[in-house]
């Protein structure tokens, strides 16, 4: 084994072997594949760059929401809601009112002026003319929506349901799950935050937040794939957004789910804390073999350069990339890796600091895909115990299913699932 | 007329609200010269060509610049050219409901006001400090787009408007002020009498009286600080040396301090709502404050009970808050023609302010006591953060609305 030991356990002077067996067992398929993630590299260029032109939109309807295929953008809020609302009525009146100010607020423009009638309408955060600033508004409605409140049992998605507790994880209930999920991104942070109180405004009878999250996409350093607060470039081996089939594979709703989700997609969202002061004492080599990649290019051990395939068939036993590493546990380029991939939208978080004056930061994990258990939870198995496991704790987030989009003006979210 | 400063913590807002007259009121002198000054600016439509309209405000010469318009969104720049502060106003030449508003436009400033404009006519008027109004050349607007995006216009709440409901208001807070010292003279009688259930059944029943009376909290001036004071900055109810009232002797009452500790702060308090009798009898409510507080009582909830900071022992907190619902009902009461007459949802705001007293009283047992606010389970908590907020911005425009203007 190359691959360093479980660190904890190594701590604690207990031997990894156990932990190792089954990993080396698991890898053992060392199938190459040469999957050119060009696209990858164009969307990381677009979503983490410099700032774009506040004017700049995108579409608010489509066949799917907005957050989903589009590189993300540059500042984020993953905000959680409880539905309060009292009766179904009363829900599609929630998501009718969500359309609304989304729309509006994607869209730009000025905002509704109230005379003498009332207090402005907006918050001003933005000026007096919202800019769209390339904001994107995602829902997704957890299980809980379809428990016994709204009569919407029957119509749940197939794979959905509470995010059950990997491995590894420290999950606080309280910072998991919800009814619906919001993602809001921008390329600015004071767009986000508008949209987050314009929409919590708008919707104060209705749900209240259960828990938010911040995140942030780090600009290029210096180029490719942005950096998560590991160091490492994170996302590089995304699938390519422009390949409709492709997406259609591994995004996109299909067999199996009811009729009103066909446009939606699974949406799995892990907030994982980074234990960045004992990783920051970790040696170099011991960090690159975890992940499985260079720090300062991003490419792989095997390789060159960031984009460069790893190579598995020439590093069978696990010589250059350790059979555990992070990259090599969550796709080993066997082709059926590659038919259950994983879409990536990940952000950065800097939550402060803990009452052990560590800093409290790490990953908001964002994932969409078709079929929950053999993409998602099928990569996450894998990568059970791996290294990296006693650097992060993963401890919020939840499953949820990204709504179809909008399409056409008397459409709104939710209205195939609430009129099905 | 100047902003009332306001503030959520409505003792701190009295004070608030006095420093901001006294500084109207230096304003008022400066401006008493109310002649025309040369504009700074040339005036005429659409000067920065961003598509606003320039116009005037001046006490000779109110809204030219202004000539005509097709309806939809419209944004005016308005320059006062004279050497005082004017008030703006854009209004209905028929009905006189305002659009839009610029208060206490400085000499030499200017500043932009935007309205969406159906059809109709429209004039601007201008109100100097000492009260002369000049108004402006009326413009039609007529064979506009229908739109869903139209600025309501509002008739502006006078302070003659608001007379006979603060009389009204006035009047229910003459006719609680009794029972409120029948209400503490039974605390003080159980206390002495030895019985703590009994004593903290009176407590509740006495304070659930007094937060009833939020609109009036400002006229009760220091009286409402001696009766139902919260601790100072870094101190608790037990600890403050210089709080009495109904929080001290709650500290008391639910602590395992002897009753009798309760005794001398139960006279104590007898004794102030005796003052504030006494004082109240010749006070006059700022007609202001009805509205005001219409809206931030409930706020107050929201801020300082919601959080159980206002809690010093009893667990009472719905209690409390239902009171503070029937106390927002009780202001809404005298300014509901008021509020009907100038388009305001009363029917919605009825609904959400039964859905609040009905979620808060059903945390009320059948034996009249009250489930603590930390025994309640976190969804229930949402309910309420969602009911009680929804309620409060249902609240908001009735200040906004009964906020005094300069009738026209």
């Amino acid at each position: 084994m190359t691959g360093g030991l479980p660190r904890r356990s190594f701590l604690s002077g207990l031997v990894g072997a156990g932990v190792a067996g089954p990993l080396a067992a698991m890898a053992a398929a060392p199938i190459a594949a040469e999957a050119a993630t060009r696209a990858s590299e164009a969307q990381n260029a677009a979503g983490g760059a410099s700032a774009a032109d506040p004017a700049a939109r995108i579409p608010f309807e489509g066949i799917n929401q907005q957050g989903i295929l589009p590189p993300p953008q540059r500042a984020a809020a993953f905000v959680s809601f409880d539905v309060t609302a009292a009766t179904r009525g009363e829900l599609a009146e929630l998501l009718q009112t969500i359309t609304t100010r989304a729309r509006f607020l994607t869209t730009g423009g000025a905002p509704q002026t109230t005379g003498i009638s009332a207090p402005p309408a907006d918050s001003g955060v933005l000026g007096p003319e919202v800019a769209p600033d390339n904001l994107a508004v995602t829902v997704a409605v957890g299980a809980s929506l379809f428990d016994a409140r709204f009569g919407l049992a029957a119509l749940k998605p197939s794979q959905l349901r509470t995010m059950e507790d990997f491995e590894n994880d420290a999950l606080r209930r309280e910072v998991c799950d919800g009814d619906l999920l919001l993602q809001i991104t921008a390329q600015s942070t004071d767009t986000v935050l508008h949209a987050v109180r314009d929409i919590a405004r708008a919707t104060r009878g209705s749900m209240q937040i259960r828990w938010r999250r911040d995140g942030f996409v780090s600009a290029p350093r210096p180029s490719g794939t942005p950096r998560n607060l590991m160091g490492f470039k994170d996302g590089t081996s995304n699938p390519d957004i422009t390949d409709a089939a492709l997406m259609q594979k591994l995004v996109w709703a299909s067999d199996g789910e009811p009729a009103w989700a066909a446009g939606g997609s699974y949406q799995v969202v892990r907030v994982i804390r980074m234990l960045v002061e004992f990783w920051d004492r970790v040696n170099i080599h011991e960090q690159e073999n975890m992940i499985g990649r260079r720090r300062d290019s991003g490419a792989p051990l095997t390789a060159v350069a960031e984009f460069d395939d790893p190579h598995y068939d020439l590093d069978p036993t696990g010589e250059s990339v350790p059979l555990n590493a992070h990259i090599r546990l969550a796709n080993s380029r066997s082709q059926a890796d590659l038919d259950t991939r994983i879409l990536r939208r990940a952000y950065n978080y800097d939550g402060g600091v803990d009452p052990n004056g560590n800093l409290d930061m790490g990953l908001v994990f964002v994932a969409f895909n078709r079929d929950l258990d053999n993409q998602f939870v099928a990569i996450q198995k894998r990568l059970a115990n791996e290294p990296l496991v006693d650097y992060i704790s993963p401890f919020g987030g939840g499953y949820f299913f990204a709504l179809p989009g909008v399409q056409g003006a008397r459409d709104w979210l939710g209205q195939g699932l609430l009129s099905a | 007329m100047p902003t009332t400063t306001r503030r959520a913590r409505l003792r701190i807002a009295v004070i608030c609200a006095a420093v901001v007259l006294a500084a109207g009121a230096g304003a008022l002198a400066i401006t008493h010269f109310g002649a025309s000054a040369p504009p700074v600016t040339t005036a005429g439509n659409d000067v920065a060509g961003d598509g606003s309209i320039d116009v005037i405000a001046g006490l000779d010469n109110c809204g030219s610049g202004w000539s005509s318009s097709t309806g939809g969104p419209l944004t005016f720049v308005v320059n006062n050219t004279s050497i005082g502060n004017i008030d703006v106003y854009l209004q209905s030449a028929d009905t006189g409901a305002v659009y839009g508003e610029l208060e206490g436009l400085g000499s030499r400033a200017s500043a932009t006001l935007s309205a969406v404009l159906g059809d109709g006519s429209y004039e601007f008027v201008c109100i100097g400090a000492d009260a002369p109004v000049t108004t402006g050349a009326q413009v039609s607007i007529a064979n506009s787009a229908a739109r869903s995006d139209l600025t309501p216009g509002v008739v502006p709440v006078t302070r003659n408007d608001l007379y006979q409901p603060t009389q009204q208001y006035s009047a229910w807070i003459t006719a609680q002020l009794p029972v409120l010292a029948g209400g503490v003279a039974d605390l003080a009688t159980s206390i002495q009498s030895g019985d703590r259930a009994a004593a903290r059944r009176s407590w509740i029943a006495a304070h659930v009286t007094y937060e009833t009376l939020g609109a009036a909290y400002g006229a009760f001036g220091n009286s409402d600080t001696a009766i139902n004071g919260t601790p100072g900055a870094g101190m608790t109810a037990e600890t403050d040396p210089d709080l009495t009232g109904f929080h001290r002797i709650e500290s008391i009452l639910w602590s395992d301090q002897q009753l009798s500790a309760a005794a001398p702060f139960a006279a104590q308090l007898v004794s102030d709502v005796s003052t504030l009798e006494t004082t109240f009898a010749t006070t006059r409510l700022d007609p202001q404050d009805v509205g005001l507080r219409a809206h931030e009582i409930l706020e107050n909830s929201v801020q300082e009970e919601l959080n159980g900071s206002d809690d010093a022992g009893s667990g009472s907190t719905f209690a409390t808050i239902d009171a503070n619902i029937e106390g927002t009902e009780q202001a809404v009461l005298p300014l509901r023609p008021l509020l009907a007459d100038r388009g305001f949802d009363l029917a919605t705001l009825d609904d959400w302010l039964a859905r609040s007293t009905a979620l808060v009283e059903s945390f009320r047992g059948p034996d009249g006591s009250w489930t603590p606010l930390s025994s309640i389970t976190a969804a229930q908590r949402e309910q309420v953060n969602a009911t009680l907020s929804e309620t409060v911005e249902l609240l908001a425009p009735i200040a906004a609305i009964c906020d005094i203007r300069q009738g026209v």
